[in-house]
């Protein structure tokens, strides 16, 4: 074998087994990427507006939301997921606002921060009727701290 | 008795340990110990200038192999069996407690064991030249031992577990770019679930260990290789930096066989590689201050080894581990902590998850990992390196008061409470 035809099979071995790693790097971050999750789905029902009391916001274990329900202006959902670290914030009746345990962030009724670690005001979910007359909560829809569902 | 004998010199060749030929040999031949030279400086012994910090971490690393192993038997990770089977560990198990016990203090022992080790090693100037790799080497030990206390962490499932992690793996999302699919990656979801405590399990005992023996070996065979343990600063010679001192060795581009027989000393193979002799800082002179490791080194070793274990057994007799609620996603402890060691991280976090976060524990570790690249003066005595010493004492201070800040003075709402008021939390 010439030096030529050295270097040419040479660099084809280099590049095939790079290429190689490289695919295989890809697979095994492709690999843990899980294709299904088992989790809760993000859009659900709670049940119909009648369950909800007026004022003060229900707070629903499971979901990690807040239900509001206003006299003049209807519906709205809030996460109560701390948008600092994730964990769950308590509503206050004393000063009627949201405290996160974690680090101390602190949001405003309408979601906005008042203080503390948090970068961004709580989200909103979209709240909708469905036809069952259930109210639905759509958690990839996150919509402005405005949002109303009027019934 | 022939077979007997016969069966015994099978399998221990070694003469009589009464000779020195037998002390050797049992370095020599046994794949256990040769890891040891035959031969150590008497003062590579000496209590005040490792206080073993190293050895006691290692045992400390087989301790939690060993106990690790004994809670497999009873743990399945899938919620919530996995907190039924803690339960099942506390009450029911036969040294249930205490073997949980064990793996819990040992953990938090090498924690604290592995920072102490690193302190010494800093204090002492033993990263400087030739051992600047196994610094690295010995980083990355540090880090795999708070991984592998962060992946532990959540195994119990309950209210602790859960919501450090869910905190812990939120910082890593602030990581640009690919913060939030490294989450997704390590939780196998969006929030610390079913997926997440198989996922933590697999790591916690199959792949961070085994990183873990790796390195460990890596670092054991560089101590070695790097001449044995650094001198302890107080037999630095004034005013001259450690140097090699090569007794006639040949210069390291004679070609092999090329090299003139010494008179005054006979070379190995390994010497002739080198280029140096194997005991590179002895001089002649100097060589009546090695002993043999039969018996010096390993009773030392051995003793350590048995006031660590000792020590872990009499806390975790007294001291259970502790267990909390069943993990609950809907309801946030108040105030919710990380384990002690990764709360002055968690208060940097109340400051600000990037900076605090993911900036400041990033560079705190490119730092260490370039000290002794950095670190250019060759001197290793303390009188000559006071910069170093300020800095790296501000350093290890400020992770202190930062972890004491988080543990103490941090109360409901993560407000500013010192530890003598009570609070009486969640008025809600
Ligand atoms: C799992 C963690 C670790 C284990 C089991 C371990 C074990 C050891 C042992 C047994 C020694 C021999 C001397 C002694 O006892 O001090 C040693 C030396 C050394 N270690 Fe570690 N170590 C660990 C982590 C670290 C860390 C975090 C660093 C620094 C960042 C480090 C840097 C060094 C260096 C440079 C030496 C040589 C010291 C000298 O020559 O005086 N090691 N280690
Ligand atoms: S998670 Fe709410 S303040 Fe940190």
């Amino acid at each position: 074998m010439n030096r030529r035809n050295f270097l040419s099979w040479g660099s084809a071995g280099v590049v095939t087994l790079g290429t190689g790693v490289a695919v295989s790097l890809g697979a095994v971050v492709r690999f843990l990427m899980p294709s299904v999750f088992y989790e809760p789905p993000q859009t659900f029902k709670i049940g119909t507006p009648g369950d909800f009391a007026f004022g003060m916001p229900t707070f629903l274990v499971d979901e990690k939301i807040f239900v509001f329900r206003d006299r003049e202006k209807g519906f709205s959902v809030a996460s109560a997921v701390c948008t600092h670290l994730g964990c769950t914030v308590a509503h206050f009746q004393s000063d009627n606002r949201f405290h996160c345990p974690c680090h101390g962030s602190v949001f405003a009724p309408d979601g906005s921060v008042i203080h503390g670690p948090a970068p961004k005001p709580l989200q909103w979910f979209e709240v909708t009727l469905a036809r069952d007359g259930q109210l639905r909560v759509d958690k990839d829809k996150v919509v402005p701290a405005g949002y109303r569902l009027m019934v | 008795m022939n077979l007997i004998r016969d069966i015994y010199q099978s399998i221990v060749r070694r003469d009589p340990l009464s000779t020195d030929k037998g002390k050797s040999e049992l370095v020599f031949l046994n794949v256990w110990l040769h890891i040891h030279p035959a031969k150590v400086k008497k003062e590579s012994l000496k209590f005040k200038h490792t206080f073993y910090l190293g050895f006691i971490t290692f045992f400390l690393f087989v301790i939690l192999v060993t106990t690790g192993i004994a809670l497999m038997f009873y743990y399945r990770p899938y919620p919530p069996h996995a907190y039924q089977d803690m339960k099942d560990l506390q009450f029911v198990v036969f040294m249930g407690p205490f073997l949980r016990g064990m793996h819990r203090w040992a953990a938090h022992g090498m924690v604290v064991c592995v920072f102490l080790h690193m302190c010494r090693v800093f204090y002492t100037g033993s990263y400087k030249k030739p051992r600047q790799f196994n610094w690295v080497v010995g980083v990355f030990l540090l880090l795999l031992t708070l991984g592998l206390s962060f992946t532990g962490y959540l195994l119990p499932w309950d209210q602790l577990a859960f919501w450090a992690i869910t905190v812990g793996t939120n910082i890593g999302s602030y990581a640009p770019l690919v913060g939030g699919k490294l989450r997704e990656i390590l939780l196998g979801g969006h929030t610390v679930g079913e997926a997440a405590l198989l996922r933590f399990y697999v790591l916690h005992v199959a792949i961070l260990p085994s990183f873990m023996i790796l390195l460990t070996v890596v670092h054991f065979w560089r101590v070695r290789k790097d001449g044995g343990l650094s001198r302890p600063v107080w037999k630095l010679k004034p005013n001259k930096p450690e140097q090699l001192v090569t007794i006639g060795a040949p210069p390291q581009t004679a070609p092999l066989n090329a090299v003139a027989a010494s008179t005054d000393k006979t070379y190995g193979l390994m010497e002739v590689v080198t280029g140096k002799p194997i005991f590179e800082t002895i001089t002649p002179d100097e060589e009546e201050d090695a002993v043999f490791s039969y018996p010096y080194a390993f009773f030392r070793e051995a003793i350590a080894l048995m006031v660590t274990v000792t020590g872990i057994m009499a806390i975790s007799l007294f001291f259970r581990a502790p267990l909390e609620e069943l993990a609950n996603p809907a309801k946030t402890p108040n105030p919710a902590k990380a384990p002690w060691y990764f709360l002055g991280l968690q208060e940097l976090v109340s400051h600000s998850a990037l900076l605090g976060g993911v900036v400041a524990p990033t560079l705190m570790v490119l730092a260490l990992l370039a000290i002794p690249y950095f670190d250019r003066n060759p001197s290793r005595r303390p009188s000559d390196r006071k910069w170093a010493i300020w800095l790296f004492t501000i350093f290890v201070v400020a992770n202190l008061v930062l972890i004491v800040i988080g543990t103490f003075f941090r109360g409901p709402g993560w407000a500013l409470v010192p530890p003598w008021v009570h609070v009486v939390a969640g008025a809600e």
